[in-house]
């Protein structure tokens, strides 16, 4: 391209240990849209647990169609076309539908000019190595402040698809792994083949997950100070049976995001039954919290949850406040 | 000597919480009163630590974990629990299966050369709620003052509450939310999308 990286190679490597965080995860995500099909098995190991799947992707167009297959735990196929995605249960004969509209913000998010993405991430190349037989950048995704989580992610060389991702604790330690352990890349994979086995739900249940687009406002909930980098993205209410009862009640969820990490607040009515203890988990990168709210005019029960550090479910916690 | 492999056998299963009714109490038998089962019960135990993480085979001295039972034994409340109905114990533990989705301890039994130590050194010092059955039966089984009850009563108690807090159904049901609606994150579409696809409900 250059006439003067031709005869130097020097200026192209320069630009290669240049890019920023948001050309990063551009050309990371560019890899997944290009007309592009691979058939892999995927691992991911967290905590104690490891699971992997065998993968299909395809892309033509703008239409991208993926099929997981489950390999390990209760079999689970799940469909995606673009952001619809059908989960079949077939021990249970259930099929989830849902659309995921978060799946389609991406690009939007990190094109809009008041991302947050590099005011609280720093990317730097760290290395090149060998994953499922691919040559791939090492990039870190490096937190500016702890309240969140690092990345290590492993990009392959030339199409820059994602085929290793480790999320990463404030002391650099990998909570979490995810990795393709073998992939075909340009295999044969046909995308009628995927829509005919995403539409064919005979014999199953299917289930729509119930849900009403709400405000925060409307439900009486505010964020008295914001927690540094997240905003809110949607909120719902859902309704999730208690377990052991077959009422569905109905829970708010209030999501945030920074770009990469999402925070989830689900608030409830309190019920001294079910809600007996405060606590606060960690599932791999996954953390939980728990917490009673009082005020004056009534009892709630908040569980937070997100990929962040325990201090940023903590400050969610605190600044979280009922106004009716 | 296949005796001994039939034995290592079923503790491997029991330890991977793979065992129901009389193969269950047949093997928690076989560890209670059998030095060489116990053995491969700890073996098993410090390969499946060793495999989570290496920080927990620091602990390799087996004449501290004598001590260190004997200490614990004179701690009031650890004593066995001596009560929960027997005859339930079995079932209860069936219904909770230990660790169905962890790596399987067994494919790691060629290392059972590894010095033998207890999970439970860790379990009573740090609180693994989500082990905690597996670790008390180790931590209660050398006490065999009375081998085979003690031990099968606290099972039935240790599969009472800590795994209950982390197995929660409905905890499950908002991760999973979380998952679905909570993951508009820029690593999204390239690998967390596979990431939750491959990982979600696999805890369960």
């Amino acid at each position: 391209m250059h006439f003067v990286a031709a005869q130097t190679p020097q200026p192209a490597v320069q630009a290669h240990h240049d890019r920023s965080i948001s050309e990063w995860l551009m050309r990371m995500h560019d890899a997944s849209m290009k007309k592009r099909a691979y058939i892999g098995t995927f691992v991911v190991s967290s905590g104690a647990s490891m699971s992997s799947a065998r993968i299909w992707h395809v892309c033509e167009g703008d239409q991208q169609m993926e099929r997981v297959e489950n390999l390990t735990g209760t079999p689970r196929s799940t469909f995606r076309h673009n952001d619809q995605v059908v989960t079949f249960l077939p021990e249970a004969k259930v099929a989830r539908s849902e659309k995921r509209e978060s799946l389609g913000l991406f690009p939007d998010l990190l094109k809009s000019t008041d991302t947050a993405i590099p005011e609280f991430y720093a990317a730097k190349l760290v290395g090149s190595e060998r994953v499922a037989g691919f040559d791939a950048d090492v990039v870190l995704l490096q937190p500016k402040d702890s309240l969140r989580f690092g990345y290590r992610v492993w990009s392959e060389k030339k199409s820059g698809l994602v085929v290793k991702l480790q999320t990463l604790d404030t002391d650099g330690r990998v909570l979490e792994q995810a990795a393709f352990s073998e992939l075909q890349l340009d295999a044969p994979v046909r995308m009628d083949k995927l829509a005919q086995m995403m539409g064919n739900t005979e014999g199953y249940k299917v289930e729509k997950p119930e849900l009403v687009k709400t405000t925060p406002a409307a439900e009486g909930w505010v964020l008295k100070s914001p927690v540094a980098g997240f905003k809110p993205l949607s909120c719902y209410k859902r309704s999730v049976a208690p377990a052991g009862s077959a009422a569905p009640e109905n829970t708010l969820q209030w999501v945030f995001t920074d770009g990469l990490a999402s925070v989830s607040l689900f608030v409830e009515a309190y019920d001294r039954q079910r809600h007996l203890q405060e606590m606060m988990m960690a599932m791999g990168a996954t953390q939980t919290l728990t917490r009673r709210l009082s005020d004056k005019t009534g009892d709630w029960w908040l569980t937070a949850v997100g990929e962040v550090p325990p201090q940023t479910l903590k400050a969610f916690a605190q600044s979280l406040e009922r106004r009716k | 000597m296949s005796d001994m492999l039939d034995t290592r056998e079923s503790v491997s299963a029991l330890a991977d919480g793979q065992l129901r009714g009389a193969a269950f109490a047949s093997a928690v038998e076989a560890v209670a009163v059998d030095a060489q089962a116990r053995q491969a019960w700890h073996t098993y135990h410090l390969i499946g630590d060793v495999l989570r993480s290496g920080e927990l085979a620091a602990c390799g001295d087996s004449a501290f974990v004598d001590r260190l039972q004997a200490r614990l034994r004179q701690e009031p409340g650890l004593d066995r629990p001596a009560l929960a109905p027997l005859a339930v114990a079995p079932h209860r533990a069936a219904a909770a299966p230990a660790n169905e989705s962890i790596f399987r301890w067994k494919l790691a039994a060629g290392f059972a050369s590894l010095a033998a130590l207890a999970a439970i050194g860790w379990n009573a010092a740090g609180g693994w709620a989500d082990r905690a059955l597996p670790a008390q039966l180790a931590q209660q089984s050398p006490a065999a003052a009375a081998p085979a009850q003690p031990v099968l009563a606290t099972v039935a108690v240790a599969g009472g509450e800590p795994q209950v807090m982390i197995r929660d159904a409905r905890l499950d049901e908002l991760l999973a939310a979380h998952k679905q609606f909570g993951g508009a994150s820029a690593l999204q579409m390239p690998a967390g999308f596979l990431r939750n696809a491959t990982f979600e409900g696999s805890a369960r």
